[in-house]
This record gives C-alpha cells, sequence and structure tokens, in this order.
C-alpha cells in the first residue's frame, strides 16, 4: 500500500459544456477526475432510486470491489487467478468473526481481514512462484486453495463449521457498528466510498513504479528479470494489494447482508463473480471492472423486471423465470467472441485508432 | 482531447444510470408502502426459488401459494375488510441470499403485508432480516435451520417442523417402530451431507438417540454438490456392524446412497432417511425402482389421511399436471396464516397482521399435533413429522399410527 498518491482534485476551468482548451491532464489525474466526477454523480443515486433498486446499486458497489480487486492481480498482473473466494471469505469470516465472538467493530475487523487477506495471498503466492506455476496451473492451483479453506472452514468449530455466523441487529443504526435501517441510503454511501477508494488505488497502483514493474513483468517475465527487477517482491506486492481489496468486498458483504457461510464466503461462485465483470468490462483497463459489474450486477434486476410486466411484442415471456441466467450467458460468449478486450478494452483501442 | 473523453465518459455514466434506473416501477418509500397497501388487493409475497438448481421445488412452492389465494378469493376475500381479494405478489430467490434480499425489499415495497418462503435456509437467514427490519411477518413455509429463532426476532415464523424436531422424532420412532417389530435398533450409522442441513440433522439424532440409549456408529459426512459415488462410505457402514444406517441428504446425494447400498448390501435391519430430500419422493420410486423399496423416511408431509389435502392434490395435479408436492402444501399453509391474521385483524398494517399470526390457530393440510399456532418464538408448536415408507412403489404413512396409512414394515429388501 506504499503507492504514491497524487492529489487528484482537479477542476477544468470554464463554465460547464466548454470544452474548450482544459489543459491535457497526466493521465492518472485524468482518471482520478473522471474518478471523482463518478463519485459525484453517484451521492444523489440512493434517493432517486426505489428502495428495492437500492439494494441492487449496493450489490453492484460491491461487484465492482471484488472486480477491481481481481484486476489488479490478474488484469494488471497477468497472474490469472481463479480462487479469489478465498481473500472474499477471509475478510468476510475475519471480521464476522471478530465481530460475533468478541464484539470488534466491522471496521476493524475489516482491516484485520485485509492483513490476514494479504498474508494469506503471500503464503499462496510464494509457493506458486516458486515453483514456477504459469497460466492454467496457476488458476487451477489458486482455485484449490479457495476450496481447501472452503472446506477448513466447514469442519472448524471456531468459525461455526457449515452454519455459519449472522451478524447480531442492532437498536438504532450505528456506523462505527456499520449497521443502519433496512433501506437506509448509509450502506449504498459506504460502499460507494470503499469502491471509490480502491479505485483510486488501483489508479495509482497502475501509474506508481510497482505498477510499472509489474505490467513489464506480465508482458515479458524473462526481459523484466534480465533487467534487475526484482520479480518475486513485486508479483507477491501486487498478490497482497489483490487480496486486501477483495478482503474489503467480503467484509462488507457480511454487514449489509448480516449472514455469511461457508459457501456464500468461499464458494466457486465468489470466484466466478469477481472475474465475470472484468472479463466483460475490459480486463486489465481501470474502468472495465465498474462498467462490468453495473451490467453484471443490473442485469438480474433489469431482465426481471422486464418479465414481470414485458412490452407486447415480449407477451410470451410473462412470468417465465431464468431469462436473466440466458442473457448473462448470450452475453458472456459474444463479449469473449467481438470483443475480447471487454467493452472498456475495445473503445480504448478505437479511441487511439 | 481529454475534456472529450471525459463527455464521453459522462454520457456513458448517464447511460448507465438510465439502463439501471428503467428496471424498476416508480420511486418509493416506506410511507409508498402503507399507500400500496391501503388500496387494491391484499397483497402477500412469494419469496421461492423459481430459477436455478432448486426450480422444481420454487415453482411447486409459489403454485401452492397461488392456490391459497386462489380458494380465498373464491370463498369471497377477506370479509373484514369489505371483501377485498387477495394478491400474490412473486419473488424468484434464484437460490441465493443476496437476490432473496433484494427482491423482499421489492415485494415489501410493493405493499406486502407478510412474506412466505422461501426453500432455503440461508436465504431464509437473509429474508427474516429484512422482514425483521421493516417489520412485517414472514411465515416459513420451508426452512429446515433451527438457528433462524436463536435470534428473538419478532416478525419471523415457521409452518414446517425444524431440523431438530424432526431429527428427534425420527430416533425416537426408530426405537419404537424396532421394538415392535421384534428386532430392537442397537446401532445406528449416520450419513449425512456436509453443510448446516445434514450436520445439524446428524447433530439432532445423535444427541435424542443418546437419550434413548442407542448405540452410534461411524458418523460420515460427504459434500452433496461434488460427489459422485456413495460406495466407499456404504462398504464403511458394513465394516461398522451397524444394524441401521440414518442418511439426512438432498435428493441427488440420497439417490446415490441409494445405489451404492444396493450393491454393497451392508447387513443392515433399515434404512432411515432423517428430513431426507429423497426417499418420500414419487420421483425416488420412479427413479430407484426396486432398489428404494421398504426405505424409511421421517419428515414433514402432507397429511394424507385429511380429505381437504387430497381434494387441493387432485386440484393441483389437474391445473399443473404433474403431483403437488409437500413443499407446495406448506406454502399454502403458509398463505392461509397470513390471509387468516388479516382477517382476523381487519387491517392490512403488518404490525397488526403480525399480532394476529402470534396469537392465530390455522388448521394445517400437513401432518401436524393440532393447528398452526406459534411458539412465543415464532416456531410453529404443533409442527410434527411423519415416518413414511415406500411400500410396492408407493410412498405410505406407516407412523405415528393416527397418521399412518398402512404399517410399517421393518426390514430392507436384501435380507430375510
Amino acid at each position: 500500500m506504499t503507492a504514491t498518491m497524487n492529489s487528484g482534485a482537479i477542476t477544468i476551468a470554464g463554465p460547464a459544456g466548454a470544452s474548450t482548451k482544459a489543459p491535457p491532464l497526466r493521465p492518472a489525474n485524468r482518471q482520478f477526475a473522471i474518478l471523482a466526477v463518478l463519485v459525484l454523480l453517484a451521492i444523489p443515486l440512493p434517493a432517486i432510486l426505489p428502495s428495492a433498486q437500492g439494494a441492487v446499486a449496493v450489490r453492484i458497489l460491491i461487484f465492482a470491489l471484488m472486480a477491481v480487486g481481481w484486476n489488479i492481480m490478474s488484469g494488471f498482473g497477468g497472474m490469472f487467478s481463479f480462487g479469489h473466494a478465498a481473500y472474499f471469505g477471509v475478510g468476510a469470516y475475519t471480521s464476522a468473526y471478530l465481530l460475533v465472538k468478541h464484539n470488534v467493530s466491522p471496521w476493524i475487523g475489516m482491516l484485520a481481514g485485509m492483513v490476514v487477506a494479504a498474508a494469506v495471498a503471500v503464503i499462496i503466492g510464494y509457493f506458486s512462484f516458486r515453483y514456477k506455476l504459469q497460466g492454467a496451473y496457476f488458476a487451477l492451483a489458486t482455485f484449490a486453495f479457495a476450496e481447501m479453506l472452503r472446506l477448513i472452514v466447514t469442519s472448524s468449530k471456531f468459525a461455526n463449521k457449515s452454519v455459519g455466523f449472522s451478524v447480531p441487529l442492532i437498536q438504532g443504526s450505528s456506523l462505527w457498528k456499520l449497521q443502519f435501517p433496512a433501506d437506509s441510503h448509509a450502506y449504498f454511501w459506504v460502499a460507494l466510498v470503499l469502491a471509490g477508494a480502491a479505485v483510486a488505488i488501483s489508479i495509482a497502483f497502475l501509474h506508481s513504479r510497482a505498477g510499472r514493474y509489474v505490467t513489464a513483468i506480465r508482458d515479458d517475465e524473462l526481459a523484466a528479470a534480465a533487467l534487475g527487477t526484482p520479480v518475486m517482491r513485486y508479483k507477491l506486492m501486487t498478490v497482497a494489494l489483490s487480496a486486501a481489496i477483495t478482503a474489503v468486498a467480503g467484509a462488507f458483504y457480511t454487514q449489509y447482508y448480516l449472514f455469511v457461510n461457508p459457501d456464500l464466503g468461499f464458494g466457486s461462485a465468489v470466484s466466478i463473480q469477481a472475474i465475470v465483470p472484468v472479463v466483460i468490462g475490459g480486463i486489465g483497463t481501470i474502468w472495465g471492472p465498474i462498467v462490468g459489474a453495473i451490467i453484471v450486477g443490473s442485469l438480474t434486476d433489469v431482465t426481471a423486471t422486464l418479465l414481470r410486466t414485458p412490452p407486447d411484442f415480449l407477451d410470451f415471456l410473462k412470468g417465465r423465470s431464468g431469462l436473466d441466467v440466458v442473457l448473462y450467458a448470450v452475453l458472456l460468449i459474444l463479449i469473449v467472441r467481438l470483443l475480447p478486450k471487454g467493452i472498456v478494452g475495445t473503445i480504448a483501442a478505437r479511441w487511439r485508432r | 482531447m481529454s475534456a472529450r473523453k471525459l463527455i464521453v465518459a459522462l454520457g456513458a455514466c448517464a447511460l448507465l444510470a438510465i439502463v439501471a434506473g428503467c428496471g424498476g416501477s416508480a420511486p418509493m418509500g416506506a410511507a409508498d408502502a402503507a399507500g400500496q397497501r391501503d388500496k387494491g388487493p391484499v397483497k402477500i409475497g412469494a419469496l421461492h426459488p423459481v430459477s436455478g438448481s432448486n426450480a422444481v421445488d420454487g415453482l411447486q412452492m409459489r403454485r401452492g401459494a397461488q392456490l391459497a389465494v386462489d380458494a380465498i378469493n373464491a370463498a369471497g376475500g377477506i370479509k373484514s375488510l369489505g371483501g377485498r381479494k387477495v394478491e400474490l405478489v412473486t419473488g424468484d430467490t434464484q437460490g441465493k441470499a443476496d437476490i432473496g434480499q433484494s427482491e423482499a425489499q421489492r415485494l415489501i415495497s410493493a405493499g406486502a403485508v407478510g412474506l412466505v418462503g422461501t426453500y432455503q435456509s440461508a436465504v431464509s437467514t437473509n429474508v427474516a432480516v429484512v422482514a425483521e427490519r421493516n417489520r412485517v411477518p414472514f411465515v416459513m413455509d420451508v426452512t429446515a435451520t433451527d438457528t433462524i429463532f436463536a435470534r428473538g426476532y419478532r416478525y419471523v415464523f415457521r409452518v414446517q417442523p425444524g431440523s431438530k424436531v424432526i431429527a428427534t422424532a425420527a430416533a425416537q420412532y426408530l426405537k419404537q417402530v424396532s421394538e415392535q417389530s421384534g428386532k430392537p435398533v442397537h446401532k445406528v450409522a449416520f450419513l449425512h451431507e456436509q453443510s448446516d442441513f445434514g450436520s445439524g440433522a446428524a447433530d439432532a439424532f445423535d444427541a435424542a438417540a443418546q437419550q434413548l440409549g442407542i448405540a452410534l456408529g461411524p458418523n460420515i459426512s460427504y459434500d452433496a454438490a461434488s460427489v459422485s459415488d456413495l460406495t466407499a462410505q456404504i462398504t464403511q457402514v458394513k465394516a461398522s456392524g451397524a444394524d441401521v444406517l440414518a442418511i439426512a441428504g438432498y435428493y441427488r446425494d440420497s439417490l446415490l446412497a441409494a445405489k451404492a447400498i444396493a450393491s454393497v448390501k451392508p447387513d443392515l435391519s433399515a434404512v432411515w432417511g432423517v428430513s431426507n430430500g429423497a426417499y418420500d419422493q414419487p420421483k425416488f420410486v420412479s427413479d430407484a425402482g426396486q432398489l428404494g423399496d421398504r426405505y424409511f423416511n421421517t419428515n414433514y408431509h402432507y397429511d394424507a389421511t385429511n380429505p381437504q389435502t387430497t381434494a387441493l392434490r387432485e386440484q393441483y395435479q389437474r391445473t399443473f399436471g404433474d403431483p403437488m408436492r409437500t413443499g407446495a402444501v406448506l406454502s399454502y399453509d403458509a398463505v392461509q396464516v397470513i390471509a387468516q391474521a388479516v382477517e382476523k385483524a381487519g387491517s392490512t398494517d403488518p404490525e397488526k397482521v403480525r399480532d394476529a399470526i402470534a396469537a392465530g390457530q390455522v388448521a394445517p393440510l400437513t401432518v401436524g399435533k393440532g393447528p398452526i399456532e406459534f411458539a412465543g418464538n415464532g416456531d410453529n408448536s404443533n409442527a410434527a413429522p411423519v415416518l413414511m415408507q415406500v411400500q410396492g412403489g408407493q410412498v405410505k404413512q406407516v407412523y405415528p399410527p393416527e397418521k399412518a396409512e398402512s404399517r410399517p414394515e421393518y426390514q430392507v429388501t436384501w435380507r430375510p
């Protein structure tokens, strides 16, 4: 976490809409500016959306956190992980355990979860890189580690075995306990701050010395090593950062849904949930994970709404379920076939041309 | 250039915001939910997994809830509210806890006076929290786990007998049936899937069996999602010398266990399902054929001795063309609980409906010790499981005697 942060407060001179003569920004600062605008735009969202859609908005932010975390390791670092559930679960379980058993604030639990997840990631990473696991073998190893953790948790008494943890409800609301009334806007804002910080960190990381080293290692590890880049150190730094961000997603998930069990924390579906938004949005891009999370997170709800009151020409679909899964599959296939760089990646490539 | 990119990015955001926003009805908060409840039909929410791996059961249960609503409307709606009709508003949990949570929120915002659901323990745990925080009653039709009731929720009720009640009854029925058949049980091996459902059943059964002085053999767990063969586990049971094998699993894995038992042929007096997802299903009888004959199962069940239940199941069969499962009958009961509470309260205020549910009595169409009435924690105090057995290609209720369709045959097909 030693990325040097440039201050991202950028104001563009002139009245809004005057798209002339803005000073050219450095890429990092431009990305920070876009991020600031996005966050500002999102702030009033929960007040506008009906409460059921508010829940979807929070789900999108959780997806975004997971996707940003996965993207740092697998997009920027090129180490394709199929086991991010391990870090999500560690974050979820660490915070839940500390809260339920020792009444520790979820914020402290979140930090603890980040530390434990980073440590786990470094251990997994060290052994994988030490024995030169590449590509598919590395992906399988990460998957195996996540499954191993799931089985350990399922059979451990201190983790409540297969039952998992339920977060105790409190009266009223408290930011320190990270618990608010059911349709409170505060959940969205907390998630927005966390997701915004994660994106800021990923921008800073990408433009930092470590980020440059890591992308160089991704593109040609042998050449980078020959030039004296400390490969192992920077790879481990990347997986630790990625795991820590994913752990935040896990800790927040537990606080929002108030319940975690081995499958919800460590199941392979969780690993897939971290990957899919990035694949759709664009692997190795800053904005890909976010665009992907918005699409994947809202897809279910949009299709379900469509099915409840379909337009006339789709009347035969009324009351059917499972269409979102079909759409999801079709979308994935189309994106992988037609836009292998993902939505953002393709747009960026066109733009450069 | 950079400013142009900014504008493009903003345009993209606006587009996405529209896409995300269009998937919804008009905005409404808690105050509007109350407005929704006061006009039009009285809305009852049903949350079930209608897509995903449990879609068959989820759809059954949604239909069961719909039949209850139809029956209430055919009888003149809610009379204390001047004959207002009842409407079922439905949500699909997809078997996922987070989807269940947002769907529950949506149904409550749409004006549901109460919710029924959800078939899966993990999803119910989440929906219970939503109901509790919105102060809307949630009547669980099928939810095995007992841990929800340890939380002291005020708005959460359950119709089915819980995991512990079923497992305890399973141990008692085993002792009584085996003694009446002249082959008293001496040692029970327990095979269960490793999640909350199977492990909870195994723990409760062990505790009850120890009380009854039954010895326990190996306790073997497996992963229901990935298991493809249980021969090794059944061989272990055969080597242990246990005379009864208790099995708590879902449908697919319990069928695998039946196949493994048929090939290993352990020296058992009975195969004893405990809230088993297969051994009382007509589908199991057709899938397993001869293999499944004389299998026992202690579970919740529609009351085959009640003529009203028989009529309802015939109606379901006519309407939807497949046999009505117990889950659907439990959903029917759960909707009746809410509707009769609205009738008694004469109000659609969820708080008054909740109080009427807590004080009410509803005659069930599932097996029970009496009318559905709720203990202080919200669990149905008259919920009772029944012992069933596959006999000659049919699932029969065999114990306790007052609910029995035929007598239990305490033996297995491959041993005299």
